[in-house]
């Protein structure tokens, strides 16, 4: 069992963003959300999340100009990245965001909190090896 | 060395071959060109072996003969041959490209150049004639051309193949997204009910996603069956007295949030009245400042104000948005064509089309144009003015 952790989750669908927080919350995670990346960028100025879920297109500035600026600012240098999104070429674009994980929307409640699960144990494990 | 100037120069060492001689065998020669001479009636003087590989005829078979018969029937019918003969009399020379016929009856495609002889009253005595055979060439260029025609075609192929692409992906993205809400909102509902932890606060927010969710669907659902109505032709209209003042006034308050500052403000006449479909026209008011909603700044102000003109109605929606897109303006009207700068705005991109085919079979006209008063732009539609009912 995974004990709870720091999500922030980026979406700019309202509705699937209230669901996830919803969801995560129930799962007693701490969980925040933003409706793009710059809204993103301003949380991870104050506030370090263990695992970022990410959809692919928003508007203001969408999930790769976000990475692009987070990387650059070492902002939330460990956390692992979950990309969510209805995008048919999926893979490629995880591969281009570097990321951990990814699920095509729609996706399954449990699916999907195992995967956050699994990047929380990884994202902690990362930390230990470097201690 | 020098250069010989004089046409009998070259030839005046040779024995027996004087200049006019020389230049007789030199013509006669020339396979390439067919070279001739015609009297002032047009009867053939001279031949050469050019003349006798285009067109068929040796010396003996021509020589006497009207030169019409080199034409096509068409080109005898309109009385071409005396008519390029006259021009060539008149002006000297003229050149002719067209088909010709040769003995055999098998057309070639012919550049001729016509020269008058003239004496010294300025009479014609004689006409030059220089035929080519341009007949491959031509084909070469016709076979060029269906390339180009070609390359064209598949270009415009692609493009469809493309822009149907970018339609699904939107498509995909579209109606995935409120699924993914739908999916994730049931399942956690559910976890709360068997956890005992669904609350009526907890219930009542999650019927409210869902009622949101299967309603975009719904809408999204629609507006793909109206694009396959309207390219079908299956789109029933009524023709009915319409106040288009009143419905565009629904539209407005459908866009007023109660408590709020309105956004959308309607100008204009109290009444002005079209025949035509009453849904459909709420429609395409529905989808024009929805737009002028959705790519223009949250706070921003829509005027919208209905006049008469030309024996019509007038409809402006005007915002300060982002403009339009020059490249996309003139797509704007088409299935997909969606501006570059639409890319991270919500929606099928399918409204203006279906907008603008909703006007058009109400006799109307749509046109999107940059307002002249600052930043943003106006879509206008005009409709022919009705009888009120």
């Amino acid at each position: 069992m995974t004990a709870p952790g720091r999500i922030l989750v980026v979406e700019d669908d309202e509705m699937l963003r209230l669901a996830l927080l919803e969801v995560l919350d129930d799962e007693g995670h701490e969980a925040r959300a933003a409706a793009h990346g710059a809204e993103a960028l301003e949380i991870l100025d104050e506030w370090e999340p263990e695992v970022l879920v990410l959809d692919l297109m928003m508007p203001v500035m969408d999930a790769f100009e976000f990475r692009e600026h987070q990387r650059r600012q070492g902002a939330a240098p460990g956390a692992r990245i979950l990309v969510l999104s209805a995008a048919r070429d999926l893979d490629g674009a995880a591969h281009r965001l570097d990321a951990d994980a990814y699920l095509a929307k729609p996706f399954g409640l449990d699916e999907m909190l195992t995967t956050v699960d699994r990047l929380l144990d990884d994202r902690r494990a990362g930390d230990a090896a470097a201690r | 060395m020098t250069e010989t100037t004089d046409s009998t120069g070259a030839f005046a060492d040779v024995p027996g071959l004087r200049g006019e001689v020389a230049f007789r065998l030199l013509v006669e020669a020339v396979q390439d060109y067919a070279i001739f001479l015609l009297g002032p009636d047009g009867r053939v003087l001279t031949w050469n072996l050019g003349a006798q590989r285009i067109k068929g005829y040796t010396a003996k078979e021509i020589i006497g003969q009207h030169f019409s018969r080199f034409y096509t029937p068409e080109d005898l019918e309109a009385g071409r041959p005396m008519t390029l003969l006259g021009w060539a009399a008149e002006y000297g020379r003229f050149e002719d490209e067209g088909w010709r016929v040769r003995k055999d009856g098998t057309r070639f495609w012919a550049d001729v150049i016509l020269t008058a002889l003239r004496d010294e009253h300025g009479r014609p005595y004689a006409f030059a004639k220089i035929t080519r055979d341009l007949t491959e060439r031509r084909a070469a260029e016709e076979r060029e051309r269906m390339l180009l025609v070609e390359k064209e075609a598949r270009a415009a192929a692609e493009e469809a193949l493309r822009a149907r692409d970018r339609f699904l992906s939107i498509a995909s993205h579209e109606l995935k997204t409120p699924a993914a809400s739908l999916s994730l909102t049931v399942e956690s509902l559910q976890r709360a009910s068997a956890s005992g932890r669904l609350d009526a606060d907890r219930l009542a927010g999650g019927l409210a996603r869902l009622a949101t969710a299967t309603d975009r669907l719904g809408r999204l659902v629609e507006e793909l069956l109206d694009v396959s109505r309207l390219a079908a032709g299956r789109m029933a209209f009524r023709r009915d007295p319409t106040n288009l003042v009143a419905i565009v006034r629904d539209v407005v308050d459908r866009f007023t949030v109660a408590d709020e500052q309105p956004r959308v403000t309607l100008g204009g006449r109290s009444d002005a009245w079209v025949s035509g479909d009453a849904s459909r026209l709420d429609q395409v008011v529905t989808n024009l400042i929805d737009n002028a909603v959705k790519y223009s700044e949250p706070d921003s102000s829509i005027e919208v104000d209905v006049t008469h003109l030309d024996g019509g109605v007038l409809l402006a929606v005007r915002d300060r948005g982002f403009g339009l897109d020059e490249e996309a303006s003139s797509r704007l009207f088409e299935a997909f064509g969606r501006g570059m700068n639409a890319e991270h705005i919500p929606g099928l991109g399918l409204g203006l089309f279906i907008s603008h085919q909703i006007v058009e079979r109400h006799e109307g006209r749509i046109e999107a144009i940059p307002r002249t008063d600052g930043p943003g732009s106006e879509f206008r539609v005009w409709l022919p003015a009705g009888s009120p009912g």
